[in-house]
């Protein structure tokens, strides 16, 4: 007992200071309810950037062009990566509404794990942008921002069928799926565009998945580590495709495009078409030597420049620029989207599609 | 000077740990432009670390008996969605998941416990497997799938006390409670001292006592009050006072009672305390299922802070936690440690993180400044152990009589006499 | 060359520990080629002048000069006296089981080509080592593969890969047996004859007898006499009696005994080692203890007096294998240490710091350690008996400390010896062991624990006091049993002990192969009934109230 006692003494001397400083029940923390259409707030206020784990080229390039951007665009910014997980992230975004951010752009790491903190963040008035991934079982979300992700699988089970037409004009055609990590939740959204083309196809025979694996759950790769999906390639190849050709694998992105490629040639088969997303540096070389078929251009320059658009728009009090209304359910509502189109990219357009990427360029001459 | 001296209990440099913290948090009060101590923050600092702290009460006594659980981010994880999946699946009650989840503790620490204690496999070895046993069991128990959990059991990690009675401008329960504690405090001196003058013992000054009682009297109201007056619907955190109670609770079954006697004495000197009549399996095997049943409540309070069970909750913890205990004056060795100190050494941890937070420092940089802070105590510690003197936490424990223990000794250097 | 064939001497070496004289004046010289003993009581300064001249205690850490080959040296650590050619090999063997023979031998000192070891070379070289030491085992077979005999005489043959000139051995057969010791001293016999000087510590009085060509005495740290063996025969008594020659009266505080019945009684009690199940460390021991006596045992280090004895307090070593114990006329089964200080049985371990307190603790919490739940309520402890008790204790045994408060650690040998006694006189106990009550504890100190004791005792209470100090033994006991390789050996009533009785007592060494006494132990085993089924109560009346707390 005097052990908490004598702590309590020292304490004292710091905090008889504020004795007295009552409940401010004051402004500013009044317009939490729900859209954030009428607020309107100082052009020079902290908004508040809450990254997860540095651990992609594209969260780097995104810290860089938040803190630059938002500046130019006369913000304080406060951006920082939750390196030490969601306990870290969670910290992070209490502190950023201590500080008063005015609006706080999220790329959580768990979209369902934030919601005390989000909260706290609509309470203070702030308003809340889930960014590149949803935040779920929570009101306290205002928009979302981020490539079209249901395309995105569209686009890549399209890119499918078509290196394989390439290939062999017709089917049936032996094909395998990887999904993504299911504690994200964008990996269903991708698997399920791609399945809403290849669904048909294989049900019709064009496309046969030897393994018979077709489940989000048998498909899907922890942690999203190239590592994992390596793994369960070579149990597929050893196990289904010791006499058989396979055409094709769908491959939710370039890491692990790239594993399913090395998985391939560790056993002696030839390339099938894989496909990829994220146009990863490597992966680039490797569309650029015939081996990976395809990747999608998610450029994050594009992406942030929406979100300060749209930071622009609420700080002036206009309706941001919303592109979708009804898809976006994250279990309590939903949320407003901006989706910005995805960009399939293949041998044949990366010229183009990479002129204005300073490192992509240079490796499609 | 000798007055404030007295006023604080003996030597000023005993409080070296608690004038580290305080010092901690005025600079970054400084530096941040009054955002440190700000209500939101302070009640953020609790609801953020509470689960750690929790979590280091455990760990105190594991590394107290010569220890050490490197599984404690594991059981958490476990136990958080082995009850978020109970409740979401089985219906079971908010109070329900709670009890569940404590016996699953239980149940695992038994099973570390018999390994450590009845087998004799050394705890690191035997925590090692857990941490990959019991993540494993995560995963496989939730499929790696974040599970959400109910509002009612959310509160035991992002809760608040009600808002009862008149309109006052602060949340009249925090104040109730701040009121009730310097009430006890009060009445336990007052106590003491009764039973003091009744054995003779040697009585302090009066006055000494009443300014003593009184700043801590104005700490506790100022505390109370600071977080009473936070954004309304908020309090001092339910999380907080859960915390808060385990720490008396361990303080003093660490202190005060002879199991608690038994952890020092074998962390101490195991041999001799064999030859006490000390059974020291029954102290390992208590210590290791205390840890995770203490893990499992850290993990539940983390899901209920979170909404939601996670793949990834509890990596990494058991760093944190350990990090708070060494903090907190305890030795590699074993024998030595406190409870409040290691509270103290996670609340040193977790205002350094909120400060750097807040200052908009990356974190790169704050996992850098958190190494060096742990290196600084540690080995402030060490070096105040070889002039002969306490290590920080344990001269601070020492002089407030019973209220700890550690290296015992004296302040003047090592003499041998004749 | 200072002298014609002397290869050492040692000149008024004195050398202080905080608190203690250990080295007083003491000088040493011994003869190029001589196997030359030094003897003397435990703790009389013989290992700490070994260390002095193998360099353990750094030059400037003593007073005084060392000669070796008529030059002065000044040795700053093992690895200076090492190159000058001193070995010393310590009692406590300092291989690693591990390691093979030939790693052992060249540890620290590897047979290396370009910065690699060259393993043909260190095993070849160690091979010839291992054949000049009369082993043939393979240099790869690891350590803990070969007994303690011959892992003895590895650390010789490590010795001799160093250039040795002078070997120092620290009771070199303390540990072995009969057999091994035989050829032990054959081997010492041998180097000799190539020219290597030898300093052997050690007890056993026939043995020196038989090999010594000079012999030191050594006494409270200092020279009592250098007796040359090449002059003509020293028997075991002339040595016995240099040992021991020191008057006892006024040692000990006057005590009349008050000698009531018999209370406590051992039968047959028989215990194994407890890693070695066919080494008995306790072979069918009986005796007795009266109320209100002071019963000493006498034995050599590594007899077994003290495995005997923490084996009685609730089988805290060892494996038990028969026995019975009778405690207040009935039959006591004590298996745990708990229901043992519950019986009323009290042990103070020879080793206060290893053994017998937590040096982390102050005199307030070591005093009640042993029976909290004297002071508690339920669970909780009442902090106020607690002060009061300790405070009761430091008082009636007169502890010198600033206050209860004070670090156990940071008292003098005494006092700590203090707390411990207060330690145990707490859990009010009928029989107290004493295990080396006085070791390392000043003449004044050690005067008032004989003082303690004895009001123990005339408490009526029974007390065993085993030490290795013979005076000791002789100044405060009432009857003395003798005590070697793990059986009792004698038994003499006060009146009829001295030092030299004893002494032959102790060394009583049996002439039992080790094979025989494996064969024993199997039959004890054999003979005995599964002892771990019965539960640990005791069975012992309860404790009686004692003065020392009312």
């Amino acid at each position: 007992m005097r052990v908490v006692t004598k702590t309590m003494a020292v304490a004292a001397v710091a905090a008889l200071a504020l004795a007295g400083c009552g409940r401010s029940d004051d402004g500013g923390s009044g317009g939490g309810s729900g859209s954030g259409s009428g607020d309107k707030f100082p052009a020079d206020s902290l908004i508040g950037v809450s990254l997860p784990q540095k651990t992609s080229e594209n969260w780097v390039l995104a810290e860089n062009l938040f803190n630059t951007d938002l500046k130019a665009a006369g913000f304080k910014p406060d951006v920082q990566f939750a390196n030490g997980g969601v306990g870290e992230q969670q910290n992070q975004i209490q502190s950023m509404v201590t500080k008063g951010a005015k609006v706080i752009v999220v790329g959580a790491i768990d979209g369902s794990q934030l919601g005390t903190q989000l909260k706290a963040a609509k309470d203070s008035g702030a308003v809340v942008i889930a960014y590149d991934r949803l935040l779920l079982n929570t009101d306290a979300v205002d928009y979302y921002v981020a490539y079209d992700n249901f395309k995105v699988g569209v686009l890549q089970g399209n890119a499918l069928l078509e290196g394989m037409a390439k290939k062999k004009p017709n089917g049936p055609y032996n094909i395998e799926l990887f999904a993504g990590s299911p504690d994200d939740a964008n990996a269903k959204v991708f698997f399920d565009g791609a399945m809403s083309v290849l669904k048909p196809k294989i049900d019709d025979g064009t496309l046969k998945v030897v393994s018979k694996q077709t489940d989000f759950k048998q498909v899907v790769t922890q942690g999203w580590k190239a590592e994992n999906a390596q793994k369960r390639m070579d149990t597929l190849l050893s196990g289904n495709y010791s006499s058989a050709p396979i055409d094709g694998v769908l491959s939710p992105n370039d890491t692990l495009a790239r594993a399913i490629i090395t998985s391939t040639k560790a056993a002696g088969k030839p390339v099938p078409v894989v496909t990829g997303q994220d146009s990863e540096v490597e992966s680039v070389k490797s569309i650029m030597a015939g081996e990976q078929y395809s990747t999608i251009n998610k450029d994050t320059r594009n992406l942030v420049k929406a979100t300060i658009e749209m930071i622009q728009a609420i700080q002036k009090g206009q309706e941001p620029k919303i592109t979708d209304t009804k898809q976006y359910n994250n279990g309590v509502k939903v949320v407003p989207a901006n989706l910005l189109e995805p960009l399939i990219v293949t041998k044949e357009n990366a010229k183009e599609a990479y002129a204005n990427d300073p490192t992509l360029s240079k490796l499609t001459n | 000077m000798d007055k404030l001296k007295q006023i604080f209990g003996g030597d000023t440099r005993q409080l070296g740990m608690i004038f580290a913290l305080v010092a901690l948090i005025l600079f970054f009060q400084w530096r941040t432009g009054g955002l440190t101590l700000k209500p939101e923050n302070v009640i953020n600092i609790f609801q953020g670390n509470s689960y750690i702290l929790v979590m280091a009460i455990g760990m105190v006594l594991v590394i107290i008996a010569g220890h050490i659980d490197l599984s404690v981010g594991s059981v958490a994880a476990f136990v958080g969605i082995s009850v978020a999946i109970a409740m979401r699946d089985w219906g079971l009650p908010w109070w329900g998941g709670i009890l569940f989840g404590l016996a699953i503790g239980a149940l695992v620490g038994a099973w570390q416990g018999f390994w450590v204690a009845v087998v004799g496999i050394p705890a690191f070895i035997v925590t090692l497997a857990g941490m990959l046993i019991f993540r494993g069991a995560n995963q496989a128990v939730g499929k790696s799938l974040t599970v959400p959990v109910g509002k009612d059991f959310q509160v035991i990690g992002a809760g608040y006390l009600p808002e009862v009675g008149p309109n006052t401008g602060y949340n009249n329960l925090t104040l109730l409670l701040g009121l009730l504690l310097c009430a006890a405090i009060i009445g336990g001196t007052l106590r003491t001292r009764r039973n003091q003058s009744k054995i003779g013992a040697h009585l302090e000054a009066g006055w000494i006592v009443a300014v003593r009682i009184g700043l801590i009297c104005v700490a506790i109201m100022a505390a109370a009050m600071l977080m009473a007056s936070g954004r309304k619907g908020t309090s001092l955190p339910v999380s907080a006072i859960i915390l808060g109670v385990l720490t008396l609770v361990y303080g003093f079954v660490a202190t005060r009672t002879i199991i608690g006697r038994h952890v020092y004495a074998v962390g101490g000197n195991r041999q001799a305390a064999e030859l006490s009549g000390v059974r020291s399996r029954r102290i390992n095997f208590f210590v290791m299922m205390n840890m995770s049943v203490l893990a499992a409540l850290g993990g539940m309070m983390f899901v209920a802070r979170s909404n939601a069970s996670g793949p990834f909750d509890g990596v990494g913890w058991e760093l944190d936690v350990i990090a708070a205990v060494f903090i907190g004056g305890a030795a590699v060795s074993g024998g030595v440690g406190t409870v409040v100190g290691s509270v103290i050494g996670g609340l040193v941890m977790a205002v350094l993180n909120n400060g750097l937070q807040l200052l908009g420092v990356g974190a790169d940089q704050t996992q850098i400044y958190k190494g060096l802070v742990l290196l600084i105590a540690v080995a402030f510690d060490v070096y105040n152990k070889s002039q002969g003197r306490r290590s920080i936490i344990g001269m601070l424990m020492k002089n407030s009589g019973g209220g700890g223990r550690a290296a015992a000794g004296d302040t003047e250097g090592v003499k041998q006499q004749a | 060359m200072s002298d014609n064939g002397t290869i050492l001497e040692m000149n008024g070496i004195s050398k202080t520990f905080p608190g203690v004289k250990a080295l007083s004046d003491v000088t040493l010289a011994v003869r190029r080629g001589d196997v030359h003993a030094i003897c003397g009581e435990n703790g009389a300064g013989k290992s700490t002048l070994m260390k002095v001249l193998s360099g353990v205690h750094p030059h400037g850490s003593y007073e005084g000069e060392i000669l070796f080959e008529g030059a002065p040296v000044e040795f700053r650590s093992i690895r200076d006296s090492e190159h000058a050619g001193i070995v010393i090999i310590h009692q406590e063997l300092a291989l690693i089981p591990e390691l093979s023979i030939a790693e052992n031998i060249f540890l620290g000192n590897e047979e290396t080509r370009r910065g690699a070891i060259d393993w043909v070379a260190t095993n070849n070289r160690a091979r010839e080592l291992l054949a000049r030491v009369g082993l043939s085992e393979e240099p790869e077979t690891p350590i803990k593969n070969i007994g303690v005999g011959k892992q003895q005489l590895v650390e010789i043959a490590k010795a001799l890969s160093k250039q040795v000139k002078l070997l120092i051995l620290d009771e070199p057969t303390a540990a072995l047996n009969e057999e091994d010791s035989r050829h032990l001293l054959g081997l010492i016999r041998g180097l000799q004859a190539r020219g290597i000087t030898c300093i052997m510590i050690s007890h056993k009085l026939n043995e020196i007898e038989e090999i010594a060509d000079a012999i030191t005495i050594i006494r409270d740290g200092k020279t009592v006499e250098t007796l040359d063996a090449r002059q003509g025969p020293v028997d075991e008594d002339r040595i016995i009696r240099g040992m021991v020659g020191r008057s006892l009266e006024s040692r000990f505080p006057d005590h009349t005994p008050n000698i009531g019945e018999t209370f406590f009684e051992v039968h047959d009690w028989t215990v194994a080692h407890p890693d070695v199940p066919e080494r008995l460390v306790a072979k069918g021991s009986d005796f007795f203890v009266r109320r209100g006596e002071i019963v000493g045992f006498a034995g050599l280090m590594g007899s077994g007096r003290t495995e005997l004895m923490r084996s009685l307090f609730g089988h805290s070593y060892g494996t038990f294998l028969k026995g019975r114990m009778v405690l207040n006329g009935k039959e006591a089964r004590l298996r745990s240490v708990p229901a043992a200080i519950d019986a009323g049985i009290a042990y103070v371990t020879e080793d206060r710091k290893v053994l017998g307190l937590n040096l982390l603790d102050d005199i307030k919490t070591t005093t009640v350690s042993a029976k909290l739940k004297k002071i508690a309520n339920r669970f909780v402890i009442n902090e106020r008996s607690e002060r009061q008790s300790a405070e009761e204790y430091r008082k009636a045994l007169r502890t010198k400390a600033p206050s209860i408060d004070y670090g156990v650690a940071k008292l003098s040998g005494g006092n700590q010896q203090k707390v411990v006694l207060s330690k145990w006189l707490f859990t009010d106990p009928d029989l107290l062991i004493l295990d080396e009550p006085t070791r390392g504890i000043d003449v004044g100190a050690k005067f008032e624990i004989y003082g303690i004791i004895q009001r123990l005792a005339d408490e009526g209470k029974g007390v065993i006091v085993v030490s290795s100090e013979l005076p000791e033994l002789l100044g405060i006991s009432d009857r003395i049993y003798t005590i070697s390789e793990g059986r009792i050996t004698g038994v003499l009533d006060k009146g009829e002990a001295d030092q030299e009785t004893l002494m032959r007592l102790m060394t009583a060494t049996s002439m039992k192969s080790r094979a025989a006494e494996r064969a024993e132990a199997a039959q004890v085993a054999a003979d005995t009934p599964d002892t771990t089924a019965t539960d640990g109560h005791a069975e012992a009346t309860a404790p009686e109230e004692s003065a020392w707390t009312s």
